[in-house]
């Protein structure tokens, strides 16, 4: 579910009429003020209730997209009522369906719009909010729920009455322990590869916008118009938990059994040009090489096919090549076909394993999310990562994290990265300090900016190269900030020119260290949720 | 015959380590940097200065009316009929128009089968504290489903 807070509640009265049509019951108990969000897969919209003792109640109305699977929208709820209603998770009051029209019925939580009070929240606020989160986060994470889409949109936040709220799982998915049973009948693409081959690869969320952000932020971030894809495909040929099958060439064989040979021809096919899609889609990539590989492919398609069917069908491994970890690809390595794995979710907030397609994914994404939030939080960036594909958000963390240690994390989970550039990871303090903009982070001509250019080859290059807009930032600062700001205008310039006010002129180092064990680059070592909450970051806090 | 082609630096290439999947790879233009210098709140990465302006522009634009409109009813707009593209997880199709899709004779014989009763099985467990609207005459009641 997306709220969004500054969409007015206004001009969606259609809207409004169509969800009464759909479902009629809702017009007995409700005054639906006005839509309230507006996702991939769903709609949200605040209504007033009446309750038995004449008080009146706010309530959130979440009416799903009617192509969801019912046992979907069934695990959602269930979500909901075992999870949800405590530690900050989003409760459920009832629910109505008409055929396949389902409204969900939640406590409405008024709410902050995070990049509003960004940059005016206090550095307890902060951690309070960090604390609520990860308190959140333990309790799903518990009932073996992958959340799979935690940013800020999804987590809200009343400053005031110091409230926080986790909400949507509408792309959740279970751990092979869950204690969510619905959830283990929703499997992922890996593991149930047959649903893909009916299930077109095609980002859902490509061609339908995820409209839930206001319109400026539209404009701010095109990338998050790609944001949801289901992660996981239902079908009507349920496979039953257990009976995980390996991935690879034999498994296909079996799946073959199962959904047929017309099907399995129907996506060999497919899957090709769908990569094919991909490639010359993705935007401001130079992929030369890769347009005149498959111009060629064209013409020996006959053979890649066959390629493809045999290695599929009957040889135990594909035919291999030489292009592993070097600087090629060619028509052998390009006509293998692509790894499923579950991706859904918001492009800045996927975790490396996610990026790179590792299939067995865990709770630990939604800790890596939670880094990001942080991330957010401590260097008064939002989004902080911009970018409209997997391997481009994967760039971008290299550049934060350490190209090394991105690859040698990523050989864990069995992945291979080469990257044509050694980046070195940065000090997440100074890296944090200087996009926050305090004291420290303009003070690049002394001390703490000479450490670094010696301990620092890569900001080296990069101090210099912003040096001068670095020190007018000031400057453009207040320029730039002014008009975003409005009503908090006087508070937040007095931020950048007193943190200490704020108390981010004293940021311990256990934030930093909490920030680096959430970013871990290996899923496996990743902190839990239960453990950052044990973290001396949160030694005093008040609960 | 194999077609090999070398990848132009800069580049990413993913790959599984046991060889069996088709790599993935990017080549930029030029490797992502931190970009200290853009204000506050905008990405290190924001790359186009023209986005944060355009941004603010509309941003001014569109923040005052809609504060000016709180508390007023809500607005007519005439029906628009959006064209929403995507999948349909109970009929196991895409479809090109999300409203001529769930108006076919193959959706609607999903929506009103039984495979619903799962999600009715659900609500047959909560209790509802809400009670109807009152109409002058109808007298307050829990609410049906
Ligand atoms: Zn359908």
């Amino acid at each position: 579910m997306k709220y969004d807070h500054s969409k007015k509640l206004s001009g969606a009265s259609t809207d409004i009429e169509q969800l009464y049509q759909a479902v009629p019951q809702l017009a007995n108990v409700f005054r639906i003020k006005g839509k309230i969000g507006e996702g991939t897969f769903s709609s949200v919209y605040l209504a007033i209730a009446q309750l038995r003792g004449g008080h009146e109640e706010k309530v959130a109305l979440k009416h799903l997209i009617p192509t969801s699977h019912p046992v979907r929208i069934a695990a959602e709820l269930q979500c909901l009522i075992i999870a949800g209603g405590q530690d900050n998770v989003m409760g459920v009051r009832y629910c109505f369906r008409k055929n396949d029209h389902v409204v969900i019925v939640m406590p409405y939580l008024e709410h902050e719009s995070f990049l509003d009070i960004l940059n005016s929240l206090s550095f307890e606020e902060v951690r309070d909010y960090m604390f609520n989160l990860l308190k959140a986060l333990k309790r799903i994470h518990y009932f073996g729920i992958v959340h799979r889409d935690v940013k800020p949109s999804n987590f809200l936040y009343n400053r005031q009455m110091k409230r926080y709220a986790l909400v949507d799982f509408g792309l959740a998915q279970g751990t092979p322990d869950t204690k969510i049973e619905l959830l283990k009948v929703i499997q992922s693409e890996a593991q149930q590869e047959s649903c893909a081959w009916n299930k077109p690869q095609i980002t859902l969320g490509s061609q339908v916008s995820v409209t839930a952000r206001a319109p400026r932020q539209l404009v701010r971030q095109p990338a998050a118009r790609t944001a949801n894809k289901r992660p996981c495909s239902l079908s009507q040929t349920q496979i039953k938990q257990g009976q995980k099958r390996k991935e690879g060439p034999e498994s296909l064989h079996v799946q073959r059994s199962v959904f047929g040979e017309r099907n399995f021809n129907v996506r060999s096919s497919a899957s090709q040009d769908n990569s094919t899609v991909k490639l010359i889609k993705q935007p401001r990539v130079t992929d030369i090489a890769a347009r005149k590989i498959l111009a060629k492919k064209k013409t020996t398609s006959a053979v890649t096919n066959g390629l493809v069917k045999k290695a599929a069908s009957s040889y135990p491994t594909n035919v291999t090549c030489d292009c592993y970890a070097k600087d090629r690809v060619c028509s052998v390595c390009l006509s293998r076909r692509q790894q499923v794995a579950p991706r859904a979710g918001t492009p800045g907030f996927r975790a490396p394993e996610v990026l790179t397609k590792f299939p067995n994914q865990t709770t630990a994404i939604d800790m890596w999310s939670a880094g990001i939030i942080f991330l957010s939080l401590l260097s008064g960036r939002y989004p902080f990562y911009k970018a409209s594909d997997d391997l481009t958000a994967l760039a971008q963390i290299m550049t934060i994290r350490g190209s090394r240690e991105t690859i040698q994390a990523a050989k864990t989970f069995g992945k291979s990265i080469l990257c044509s550039k050694d980046i070195p990871a940065q000090d997440l303090r100074m890296l944090c300090e200087r996009l926050r903009g305090s004291k420290t982070s303009f003070d690049i001509s002394t001390g703490d900016g000479q450490i670094n250019l010696s301990q620092e080859p890569a900001l080296q290059a990069e101090i210099f190269n912003i040096s001068d807009p670095a020190l007018q930032t000031s400057k453009k600062h207040l320029q730039y900030q002014k008009p975003s700001c409005h009503e908090r205008d006087g508070l937040v310039i007095r931020t950048s020119e007193k943190p200490a006010d704020l108390g981010w002129d004293k940021v311990p180092d256990e934030a930093y260290d909490l920030l680096d064990k959430l970013l871990d680059l290996n899923p496996a070592t990743r902190i839990t949720a239960k453990d950052a909450l044990l973290h001396p970051f949160f030694k005093n806090i008040k609960q | 015959q194999k077609t090999k082609n070398k990848l132009k630096n800069p580049f990413l290439k993913v790959e599984d380590r046991r060889r069996r999947y088709r790599p993935f790879y990017l080549q930029l233009s030029s490797f992502p940097v931190v970009n200290y210098s853009n204000p506050k709140p905008y990405s290190p990465f924001e790359t186009e200065r023209k986005n944060i302006i355009a941004h603010k522009q509309i941003e001014n634009k569109q923040r005052n009316p809609a504060n000016n409109d709180k508390g007023k009813g809500p607005v007519q707009l005439p029906a628009k009929h959006k064209k929403r593209k995507g999948y349909c997880e109970c009929c196991l199709k895409k479809y090109d128009d999300l409203q001529i899709h769930v108006e076919s004779e193959q959706h609607q014989n999903f929506a009103q089968s039984s495979h619903y009763q799962v999600v009715d099985d659900i609500i047959s467990k909560f209790s509802c504290n809400f009670v109807e609207l009152s109409t002058p005459k109808i007298k307050r009641r829990k609410c049906s489903v």
